[in-house]
């Protein structure tokens, strides 16, 4: 074959493009991941050096333990800066990995009935409710930041973790009953026609043949579920105000809130908090993808 | 999630006479309270305070002033001021993230080797905190120690280092900038579902009949694509008009109130003016433009559905 070479450089200008893509989705990642491999000292040099000349793990320890980074103690004409906040990190990335965790099995059980009723069965009433939760995700979050911080403060429920389980559940439920909707829509109902001949009720047609065939979309509906918990931010802000009940994004932006923060120890909580839906999104990139695709696709 | 509405459910392919007595109430039921729960009654408990004076440095005195909040919010130059901002963030951005999912969409479903790494970390900006990801970029774009900056500088492309979020103009770019890398993979992950719905006979036709890359790209893909095009288009115009997390940690509205977009407004008002009245009148605003919007939207794609 010979080489053609409008064809060649033609690949050669895709794959640079390629390299660009990847530099700008990867780079922001990999450049605070070996921020928080630096000393203070180091990361404030100008330029700074991409890769750290000396890394150490003090910034990670100093969060989990509280000894204070050989780093800080070089004294010079840098300021050595030290964010005692840097250390609630834990705490709060535990607070969300709960509410996160709490929310996904709220979804399952009472989205996968739900989308069941929606999918398969015939009753009055179920165009309306499907379109009115549905619906209901289109008021802005900032419309009803105020109303849902009275409810949850008449319910008593102000720093709790109940309080941001219940809101970051309604804003869950219906996209995962949409999705599972959609999900069992597609699947072929043979299989359920059987189960009811049988003499199965619905519930058990719902537990032993559709729950096994609808397996995927379950796994990427709690994928969905657990993501948008972890990530929320608003609600967060407004429902928690003491520093025990703050979910990982509220701590993180108040730490870096304050003009005089370690970068070092900010890269190090940045990295911490992108860990869980990190691993979430590389392990099961498969089924994310699959089911970003199938909402889109799927009539 | 505004695409929501536009998806048409299909019915059950066989009436069902018996339909399990109760069995169906009781499984929507649970979901459904949650929802009920926070939803009618904020929604009344907003409309009802915004038609009262509000002030949280005035607890004990709340005098119904009817329309006087929505009037002073729109006539206010702030309004108009994160309006502006909004629309141009808006625009610039959602023509952004829809030209980087093309893009990336389109080499994804190349056999290029190389885009084998693309695929792998497509979904990391997507799949993070918008807090985390906001932050990330205001260290990237620090204007004394920023690796983009000293990157800039060791490659001799800037003298000195630039202050990206001090300046009006810059800082939004910044955040736009930020906002196409954390909006952006959700839209090509769906263009690459929309161009993998397209029979490859399509394109070997167009080879075929000696179409060029553009030619096939305008008269076959582009077409082809237009149903997914526009539910893309309502989604991440609504996500544009409702950003609020990036700008909260990356700008904070500023500087000069030049990334003030709307949702940062309303929570401005809410939080340092502390007058719910016209924060809530604000929001009640952003919840009518977005609603007329989607309305629009929704008469674009109806149109499109008894077309294709």
């Amino acid at each position: 074959m010979k080489t053609n070479p409008r064809a060649l450089i033609k690949s050669v200008l895709l794959n640079l493009l390629v390299v660009l893509l990847v530099i700008y989705i990867a780079g922001p990642f990999l450049w605070i991941i070996s921020a928080s491999f630096q000393g203070e000292n180091e990361l404030l040099k100008k330029p700074p050096s991409i890769i750290p000349k000396n890394p150490t793990t003090d910034n990670y320890r100093y969060v989990f333990t509280g000894r204070v980074p050989t780093s800080y103690e070089v004294t010079g004409q840098l300021r050595s800066r030290i964010s005692q906040e840097a250390r609630l990190i834990a705490p709060a990335l535990k607070n969300s990995f709960i509410i996160a965790f709490s929310v996904l099995s709220i979804n399952l059980l009472f989205a996968t009935p739900a989308a069941y009723a929606f999918a398969r069965l015939r009753w009055r009433f179920r165009a309306g409710v499907y379109n009115f939760i549905l619906g209901s995700r289109l008021m802005p979050a900032m419309a009803v930041a105020i109303p849902y911080y009275v409810i949850i403060q008449s319910l008593k429920l102000m720093n709790t973790h109940l309080s941001l389980i219940l809101v970051h559940s309604a804003l869950t439920i219906p996209f995962s009953i949409w999705f599972l909707t959609l999900y069992i829509t597609n699947i072929p109902r043979e299989m359920e026609e059987a189960g009811l001949v049988d003499g199965c009720n619905y519930f058990q047609v719902l537990q032993k043949i559709v729950v096994p065939m609808i397996l995927p979309g379950l796994v990427a509906a709690s994928a969905f579920a657990f993501m948008t918990s972890y990530n929320e931010f608003l609600f967060a802000r407004f429902l928690t105000t003491s520093i025990a009940s703050q979910t990982g994004p509220v701590i993180i932006s108040s730490i870096s809130g304050n003009p005089d923060v370690s970068y070092t120890l900010i890269s190090v909580c940045l990295t911490l908090a992108m860990i869980p839906p990190i691993i979430l999104a590389i392990t099961m990139r498969k089924w994310l993808t699959e089911g970003l695709s199938s909402t889109i696709t799927y009539r | 999630m505004a695409v929501t509405l536009t998806q048409k459910e299909t019915p059950p392919q066989k009436p069902r006479r018996s339909m399990g007595g109760f069995y169906p109430y009781g499984s929507v039921l649970p979901a459904l309270l949650v929802i009920v729960l926070f939803t009618i009654y904020p929604v009344f408990y907003a409309v009802r305070i915004s038609f009262y004076r509000y002030l949280l440095t005035k607890p004990n005195s709340h005098p119904f002033i009817g329309l006087k909040n929505f009037e002073d919010v729109i006539t206010s130059y702030y309004f108009k001021n994160s309006l502006i901002n909004t629309g141009i963030y808006t625009i610039a951005s959602v023509t952004g993230v829809i030209l980087f999912g093309l893009v990336v969409a389109m080499l994804l479903n190349t056999k290029m080797r190389s885009v084998g790494a693309l695929k792998i970390i497509i979904l990391l900006p997507w799949a993070i905190p918008a807090v985390v990801a906001g932050l990330m970029w205001k260290w990237i774009l620090n204007s004394d120690f920023g690796i983009l900056n000293g990157i800039l500088y060791s490659l001799g492309a800037i003298k000195s280092y630039i202050p990206f979020l001090a300046d009006p103009t810059l800082a939004k770019l910044s955040l736009i900038l930020a906002h196409i890398w954390k909006e952006g993979p959700l839209a090509a992950i769906f263009f690459l579902a929309g161009l993998q719905l397209i029979p490859n006979e399509f394109y070997e036709a167009a080879k075929i009949d000696g179409g060029g890359g553009l030619t096939v790209f305008r008269h076959i893909t582009l077409p082809l694509l237009r149903p997914i095009l526009l539910v893309v288009l309502v989604y991440e115009t609504m996500t544009a008009i409702l950003t609020f997390d990036i700008v909260y940690v990356l700008t904070g509205g500023g500087p000069a109130d030049s990334t003030s977009l709307i949702s940062w407004f309303a929570y401005a008002e809410i939080y340092k003016s502390l007058n719910l009245g016209t924060g809530i009148a604000l929001s009640i605003v952003i919840a009518l433009i977005t609603l007329v919007l989607i309305i629009l939207y929704m008469r674009a794609l109806g149109t499109e559905d008894t077309i294709s």
